[in-house]
């Protein structure tokens, strides 16, 4: 009798569960459709015939499937005078940001290192410098930075435009890392002086290989960052140091003759590209819990 | 001269002063226990020891050589933490001989090493391991393997089994102590935990707001405390600590009580010549609860027993003994009788106090007079 009415009770429990669950699922359905509704318009009309998309139904699936927009966007369009296509454009951006990202990245680690593991006089000083850095607007800076790779023989090119990331970001980077660093137990530096191991050992044997999830934290920030930026990329850059981003907007505005919306479409997609697989790629890394065990928990 | 030696040893963080002048020496293969409440300045101090943080004067000295400004690294030590500190991204194997590997000291000599460590730990089973997949017992040993592979001159050890639970607490203590004696090293060792104290060292140094209250064997501590602070913290449960009052008794002297609804207590001191000068003064008259107790719990070879009926107000009993709690001096005052003793509160019993046992202190200066 008592298993019974145990039995009963959890049922209507787990009806009212599932009643709640299916809201729950269709609201957040929904939610996502709408949020991915610009992507699968832009997907659909990337893959269809020009003639189809000035017929007007930029809903409907293509009825004549074609890669050829995504051909054209990667290889042969106009971009600017050059019909290139944004390919060598996209090289561009990939020498750009690896290196910013991974110098932005390692200097910042190291400062976070510095800010909270080697304490000095006006420590706190310099990371407020630093953290003041993380809200100065883009525009501010462009025309000393100018000056700066003017000086340095940098301007555009390449390398300046990895230094004007590099400059822009550690401000962002340095305060990830202080604050996971913060938190990291001081006992295990002290543990390793003690060992024999110096500033740079403890750094790279202690420090960074339980640092992953802030890397990646800050991989991804910075590589969507740089990215996608324009503005300094429109600045700083020539012709063949121009970024994707810069490359994109040539493609769209300069087009000769007729709108190629279909290679609009295709070339924005493939523009973004590369932040969506650092995501998808990236986020399997985010494994939490990997200080565990090192003190008591 | 002494193995470890620190002379008059200051350490100020800015305007704080944290140790102020503290002299100790320990032999070789002693076991040096420093105690004292937190905030204390003990871990500050076993830290310079370790080179970790900087002193402001004095000096330092491991087997005769100056060491006031060498690195951690090169002062012969090795520590444990009380976090463990155990490396998150290595194996068992790898944090025990990541010393050895900073020194350079070929990988089959390392590898040798450890093993032999982990041997005498009982921890072989566990070399391929990460910290994280140990329990708490097990990361302390590996951090006592840490320390243990490098052979140093003095071994420290930070609060090592604050984090353990209660019983493995009490294994990993004999553990420690068995190692002590196997090894003979020399052991700095930090605690707050007065039994411990007790329990493993061959000195005691009593810290607190950063002065030396008292630095002794643990029967001198425990026995002959120098001040109210010693004897107050040593001991558990804490030493009876009565205002009284001295006053001439015939030949001798006594000791006088007040006591709530009855005559002041008066108990005869047989041994204590140095008494006679404070006669007529007020006095904190100290006494352990083992030295208070049943008439035939009593000391019978203490020459200095005096009993004496006192009103009991609370009876606690903890399996070994009973401790009863009465009131003298507007004091609560613990004694401890036998456990078969059937006492009943709000009763009035005879207590058996061997005054042999007695301390006093000057209640202004809290110093020891007698």
């Amino acid at each position: 009798m008592a298993a019974a009415t145990h039995g009963a009770v959890q049922e209507t429990a787990v009806r009212t569960n599932v009643l709640a669950r299916a809201l729950i699922y269709a609201g957040l359905i929904l939610f996502a459709g709408y949020y991915l509704l610009p992507l699968y318009v832009m997907l659909v009309n990337s893959v269809k015939p020009l003639d189809e998309i000035r017929q007007g139904d930029m809903m409907s699936l293509p009825m004549l499937f074609t890669l050829e927009p995504w051909r054209s966007a990667w290889a042969t369009a106009q971009i600017g005078v050059q019909p290139t296509g944004l390919r060598p454009y996209f090289i561009n951006s990939i020498l750009m940001v690896v290196p910013a990202v991974a110098i932005s990245t390692l200097l910042g680690a190291l400062n976070g290192y510095v800010l909270t593991k080697w304490r000095f006089r006006g420590d706190g000083i310099v990371f407020g410098l630093l953290l003041f850095a993380c809200f100065i607007p883009f525009q501010i800076v462009l025309i000393p930075m100018a000056r700066l790779l003017g000086l340095a023989g940098l301007a555009g090119s390449t390398p300046g435009l990895v230094l004007v990331h590099v400059v822009y970001g550690l401000g962002f980077t340095t305060l990830f890392f202080r604050n996971y660093y913060d938190a990291f137990p001081t006992e295990l530096i002290r543990a390793a002086q003690i060992d024999g191991a110096g500033f740079f050992r403890i750094f790279w044997r202690i420090l960074l290989p339980s640092s992953g999830p802030i890397i990646v934290v800050t991989v991804i920030w910075q590589f969507t960052n740089i990215w996608n930026d324009f503005l300094f990329g429109v600045s700083f850059s020539d012709v063949d140091s121009q970024p994707v981003t810069v490359a994109l907007n040539n493609l769209v505005s300069s087009s000769t003759g007729v709108k190629e919306y279909n290679v609009h479409f295709a070339g924005a997609i493939l523009a973004a590209l590369p932040t969506l697989i650092v995501y998808v790629v990236s986020g399997r890394y985010f494994v939490r819990g990997l200080m565990a065990g090192a003190v008591k928990g | 001269m002494a193995f470890l030696e620190i002379s008059d040893l200051y350490k100020r963080f800015g305007s704080v002063e944290v140790l102020k002048g503290i002299n100790l020496a320990v032999e070789e293969g002693g076991f040096l226990v420093l105690v004292g409440p937190s905030g204390c300045g003990k871990s500050t101090l076993l830290n310079t020891i370790a080179g970790l943080e900087s002193i402001t004067s004095g000096e330092i000295r491991i087997n005769g050589r100056v060491v006031n400004n060498l690195h951690p690294s090169q002062r012969d030590i090795a520590m444990v933490f009380q976090s463990y500190a155990l490396y998150p991204n290595m194996t068992v194997a790898q944090n025990i001989a990541f010393g050895m590997e900073m020194r350079g000291v070929p990988k089959a000599e390392r590898e040798k090493a450890v093993a032999e460590v982990a041997k005498t730990l009982q921890i072989s089973h566990l070399l391929g391991r990460k910290p994280s997949q140990l329990s708490g017992g097990q990361r302390q040993r590996v951090a006592m393997g840490r320390a243990l592979v490098r052979n140093p001159q003095v071994f420290l050890f930070d609060e090592p089994l604050s984090n353990l639970d209660a019983k493995l607490r009490v294994d990993m203590r004999t553990e420690i102590k068995r190692l002590h004696q196997s090894m003979k090293t020399t052991i700095v060792y930090v605690t707050h935990d007065q039994i411990e104290a007790m329990t493993l060292a061959t000195q005691i140094a009593v810290l607190k707001d950063g002065v030396l209250q008292q630095f002794g064997t643990p029967h001198e501590i425990y026995n002959n405390p120098a001040n109210i602070f010693v004897a107050d913290f040593m001991g558990s449960p804490a030493m009876n600590l009565i205002p009284a009052r001295i006053e001439a008794n015939g030949g001798g002297v006594a000791v006088v009580m007040t006591r709530d609804g009855a005559e002041p207590l008066q108990l005869k001191v047989g041994s204590h010549s140095r008494l006679g000068a404070h006669a007529g003064r007020e006095v904190i008259f100290g006494l352990r609860p083992e030295a208070i107790t049943d008439l035939s719990g009593a000391d019978r070879t203490s020459p200095g027993v005096v009993n004496a009926e006192c009103h009991v107000e609370v009876v606690e009993p903890a399996g070994a003994d009973t401790y009863v709690v009465t009131r003298l001096g507007g004091r609560e005052v613990i004694g401890r009788m036998r456990s078969d003793m059937q006492v009943a509160p709000h009763s009035t019993v005879p207590f058996a106090f061997n005054m042999d046992k007695a301390v006093f202190f000057d209640p202004e200066s809290e110093f020891r007079i007698a």
